[in-house]
């Protein structure tokens, strides 16, 4: 016996055949096959008890009911829930993917850090609460030590009355410095709206479910827009078998986006122009009698010098040349529009998040007047403001006395600016043209200007005026990467915050969301950041935060929800409130004491008032006329101011208004015209907004990139929507890569030709282009902020961000 | 050119019984070195008497009339359906709550009251009956609406007295009691194997073929 070449072979042969009858080939397969199902670096939910919690999506101001499914403490799936008013079971992708914000590391802030390397280089090194809140308290006591406590400025994304914006507005009061600001929001243009035309506080509330006409100006009804989930589940009712054709929804809108796509009727008319349209339908409806007469006759002021401005000014063929859309269309629509049972005109473009023009909102809420649609049933309700306690009088010593009476930067407020409430690019501007910035602490809540703010990047520019920047942001966001340090807050999952009136909901709701998980790391609700602040601060402005946490104050606010015995804090899913409105009967409240109130609103929970009196025209509008007003009281009186002001510019252009005094207080068509040659920048840049795309101060969870078609994302490109025929008049062709210029800069993007981009404009998404976040947002697509000229709209004094004179070469 | 020289008889039979020793030996490896290769052996951090504690007369508070109920005392539904599994401390503390006084008096018992009770700690069971997480398994669908007996696919796991160890597939990282105790597959009862197949073949042979298609479990 040898082994030879001749047997070794023979052994071979004899294992190979052998092992062919063993189970071993057989399993290794299969095995290796499920081996390549369970790398390590696939993720895979921990082993536990599932449990779920409840809250309430603060992602956006629409307040979707959010139901986190959870094994054991982990959270593993957002679902919509069914027991909240708002969204019946439905959320929208980007609160679908929220986990990813919670979890993923490189995304958020995981301590307090201050920064190490230059200003927008991400590098922070860690430090502990103490010291940071140490550093800040000494710079502002420093600064209130000097008397120059206007020097503190803030900018607050937090939503419009809520307990948050109300903590900071009075934190900067509190330490003496007037310069408290707000990132622009379509709710300060509605509260406006309304403030200006019915003297009343209360939100936009849109009775869409009971409407059969919808006319949206550029709202995407089906994109983001108020509630997605209330949003998503009301268009799927108005196409449901038994209402279809019932409901009309028509989409005015230079681009069809989905909800133009989808709507039974889509009017493109040039960017901007939506005002114009909006009047040249008031005209027919006035002209052939079609409007309410009950309401325009017995409830309204100044129709009368109104109406004639409008018929003498936009007729059909006037409002056609303006906009671009046939005059008979125009015809039609209106007659369609007045001659419906419960039309609405509805605004906000895209998300309705970004705010809107003045006078654009004016004339589109003028149509709900003249077809009576104001607080009329499937109509725009005129509500109050929630009945939530105030909170106590600021205490002000010497220094704050003095300090708060200084005149604000943005000068917001003054006779330039009547009715503005914060204006950012006024703001920056002037720290950016000062030889020495009169800021030197800039405090940033909630909010990320240097991404969202469409000022071609004028106040990412005014940043490096100011000595010290802190950020209270929970994520690693774009303007965070500029911060000298970081307080971070809580992430939405972790915290307690609420959601004061979802934006755009007919009736009043307010809720709380609570934790779901418990903190991760070691981050601090800005809420109680702030009152910690204060005390260490000492004096009085301790004295101004008399509570022991943000959970005190919110406590202290639902007593008087508690106090007003109105409302309900449980809901079946029965009916829906929309349809429990309809019988306008007072309801009993569920809860009998405070504690039982508290204990269901602290839970994730919410309090809301399904009772409506639909009519009383005679009691609702608080104008000096007691009436709704097409010729605003307030509008004439702060043109009044002005002119006593600044006689020597009696047309009003300083205001921005080129009409003239005579109308500038009614609802008119105002065009914002760049101070740029047309024949240069010939093209109009229209940012537009995406459902699945974060655009506001939070940016998408990486996992959307993935829902992202190949010709919104590509790598690292995002795509500029052009119509067939304007590329084919550039030469270029689909995913040729192009600089769009503007005078305040150019981005590089990529062609995506589109039939439904209007011709002449050039359509880019909002939310790309991000500059902080992780290596999957990081430089993915570009930011068209960063070339939207800093211009203003009239008397508002907010950004118009929905036109940009642009010119387009190719990369 | 050189003339090949022919083997002789003996050169085959030589090269005849190297094959075969090959064969042999390649079996051997097959059936006999490959699953203990293949296998990782644990016990589990305690034992735990199935037959004891499913037995009424012994164990007070075992509560339900036929088996099925008696298991599901212990490994119970949640509210909304889905199964609880192995149970945690908190379930076995419903009956032994108190670390001082153990209720019978194996030494095993008392280890787990000063271990696990007395220190509030989870005992890291090895779970043998783990589906992969690519895998959507209803409990309550196959029990309630199914009616299927625990036996039929956990076999006599109730009755038994001792935990048997714990094996782990090295590669995939699945129990071993997934493909099966037997390495060659084979199974005569349900409750050999728990591969895809053996979900199929229990769903045709009971009539609800549409369950086999494939987000039916593999959502």
């Amino acid at each position: 016996m040898e082994l030879n070449r001749r047997n070794f072979i023979s052994l071979m042969v004899g294992g190979v055949a052998g092992l062919h009858i063993t189970p071993l080939p057989w399993k290794l397969t299969d095995d290796i096959a499920i081996w390549t199902q369970n790398w390590p670096w696939v993720p895979v939910p921990p082993a536990g008890a599932f449990n779920s919690s409840k809250s309430v999506c603060t992602l956006c101001p629409g307040g979707c009911g959010i139901e986190v499914r959870k094994v054991d403490e982990r959270a593993v799936k957002i679902e919509g829930r069914t027991d909240f008013p708002v969204n019946p079971g439905g959320i929208c992708p980007i609160g679908m993917g929220g986990l990813q914000l919670l979890y993923n590391e490189d995304i958020r802030f995981a301590r307090p850090m201050k920064r190490v390397g230059p200003r927008g280089s991400g590098q922070f090194a860690d430090i502990s609460w103490k010291e940071a809140l140490g550093i800040l308290g000494e710079r502002i006591a420093g600064l209130r030590k000097q008397g120059n406590t206007e020097a503190v400025a803030a900018i607050d994304g937090n939503p419009s009355g809520s307990a948050m914006s109300l903590l900071v507005e009075r934190f900067l009061k509190a330490l003496g410095s007037p310069n408290y600001l707000r990132t622009p929001s379509m709710d300060d243009t509605y509260s406006l709206v309304n403030l200006m035309m019915q003297g009343t506080e209360g939100p936009m509330a849109y009775d869409l479910e009971n409407s059969d006409f919808v006319l949206s100006f550029g709202a995407g009804l089906i994109e983001g827009w108020g509630a997605p989930g209330r949003m998503i589940n009301a268009w799927g009712m108005w196409r449901a078998q038994e209402t279809r054709g019932k409901v009309k929804i028509v989409q005015v809108e230079a681009r069809a986006s989905n909800t133009a796509s989808k709507a039974d009727q889509w009017i493109a008319v040039r960017p901007g122009t939506d005002a114009a349209l909006a009047l040249g339908m008031a005209h027919v409806i006035i002209k052939e009698g079609l409007y309410n007469k009950d309401f325009v006759g017995g409830s309204t002021s100044g129709f009368g010098e109104w109406s004639s401005f409008v018929i003498r000014q936009y007729s059909p063929e006037q409002a056609g040349a303006l906009t671009g859309c046939p005059p008979e269309e125009i015809r039609s629509l209106a007659r369609a529009f007045a001659k419906s049972k419960a039309p609405v005109a509805v605004c906000g473009r895209g998300k309705g998040t970004l705010n809107g023009s003045l006078y654009e909102l004016m004339c589109i809420h003028s149509l709900n007047a003249l077809t009576g649609g104001i607080n009329r049933m499937g109509g725009v309700l005129v509500t109050d403001p929630h009945p939530l306690s105030p909170l106590p009088d600021i205490t002000y010593d010497e220094v704050s006395r003095q300090g708060v009476q200084k005149a604000r930067l943005d000068q917001a407020g003054t006779p330039r600016f009547p009715y503005a409430q914060s204006i950012t690019s006024v703001f920056a501007r002037a720290i950016r043209e000062a030889k020495e910035s009169m800021i030197d602490t800039l405090l940033v809540f909630g909010s990320n200007p240097v991404q969202t703010l469409p000022d071609g990047g004028l106040f990412k520019r005014a940043l490096s005026n100011i000595p010290f920047i802190v950020s209270f942001s929970a994520f690693r966001d774009d303007t965070s990467m500029y911060a000298d340090l970081v307080l971070p807050d809580h992430t939405y999952l972790e915290k307690m915050d609420e959601v004061v009136w979802p934006a755009g909901l007919q009736y009043p709701l307010y809720s709380i969301s609570r934790p779901v998980v418990k903190p991760l790391y070691e981050t601090k609700n800005c809420g109680d950041t702030i009152i910690e602040l204060a005390k260490n601060i000492g004096g009085s402005v301790a004295a101004s935060f008399p509570w022991k946490g943000f959970e005190e104050v919110l406590k202290h606010r639902a007593k008087g929800l508690f106090d007003s015995a109105k409302g309900l804090v449980s809901y079946k899913g029965t009916a829906p409130v929309w349809k429990m409105m309809q019988k306008e009967e007072e309801i009993t409240p569920d809860y009998k004491t405070f504690d039982d109130l508290w204990n269901k609103l602290s839970k994730g929970g919410f309090w809301y008032r399904p009772v409506h009196k639909y009519g009383r025209w005679d009691s609702i509008f608080k104008t000096a006329t007691g009436k709704f007003e097409f010729v605003s009281t307030r509008l004439q009186l702060a043109i009044q101011g002005y002119l006593r002001q600044n006689q020597a510019d009696p047309t009003l252009a300083g205001l921005g208004i080129g009409s003239g005094a005579q109308t500038a207080a009614f609802p008119h068509y105002e065009e914002v015209k760049a101070p740029v040659d047309a024949k240069a920048y010939p093209f109009t840049l229209v940012p537009y907004e995406m459902i699945n795309l974060a655009s506001g101060s939070v940016a998408s969870p990486p996992h959307l990139n993935k829902t992202m078609l190949d010709n919104q994302l590509l790598k690292e490109d995002s795509f500029a929507e052009i119509n067939p025929k304007t590329a084919s008049q550039l030469g270029i062709k689909e995913g040729d890569p192009i600089f769009i210029e503007s005078p305040a800069g150019r981005i590089r993007v990529r062609v995506s030709i589109f039939e439904g981009a209007m011709p002449g404009c050039v359509f880019v998404p909002l939310g790309f282009g991000r500059i902080g976040w992780d290596e999957f947002t990081r430089g993915k697509g570009a930011n068209p902020n960063d070339i939207i000229l800093p211009q203003m709209d009239p008397v508002s004094g907010q950004p118009v961000w929905w036109k940009t004179p642009v010119k387009i070469t190719k990369a | 050119m050189e003339k090949t020289k022919k083997p002789s008889l003996r050169a085959w039979l030589e090269g005849g019984g190297f094959f075969i020793a090959g064969f042999i030996g390649a079996l051997v490896v097959g059936w006999v070195i490959f699953p203990m290769v293949l296998y990782s052996k644990q016990p589990q951090p305690m034992n735990f008497n199935h037959a004891l504690h499913l037995n009424p007369e012994k164990v007070d508070g075992i509560e339900g009339k036929t088996d099925a109920e008696r298991c599901l005392h212990c490994h119970g539904l949640y509210d909304d359906g889905t199964f609880k599994g192995i149970p945690r401390l908190s379930t076995c503390m419903e009956c032994h709550d108190n670390p001082e006084s153990p209720l019978g008096k194996t030494p095993e018992e008392k280890a787990f009251m000063d271990e696990y009770v007395a220190k509030n700690k989870e005992i890291p069971w090895l779970a043998y009956y783990k589906q992969p997480d690519c895998v959507y398994f209803s409990h309550i669908a196959h029990i309630k609406n199914g009616k299927l007996e625990c036996t039929v696919c956990h076999g006599d796991h109730g009755k038994t007295s001792a935990l048997p160890d714990y094996e782990a597939n090295l590669l995939t990282g699945y129990s071993k009691n997934i493909w099966g105790k037997r390495i060659s597959g084979l199974k005569t009862n349900t409750w050999d194997r728990m591969k895809m197949d053996d979900c199929a073949e229990c769903h045709s042979k009971m009539g609800h073929e549409e369950n086999n298609a494939c987000f039916v479990c593999h959502k």
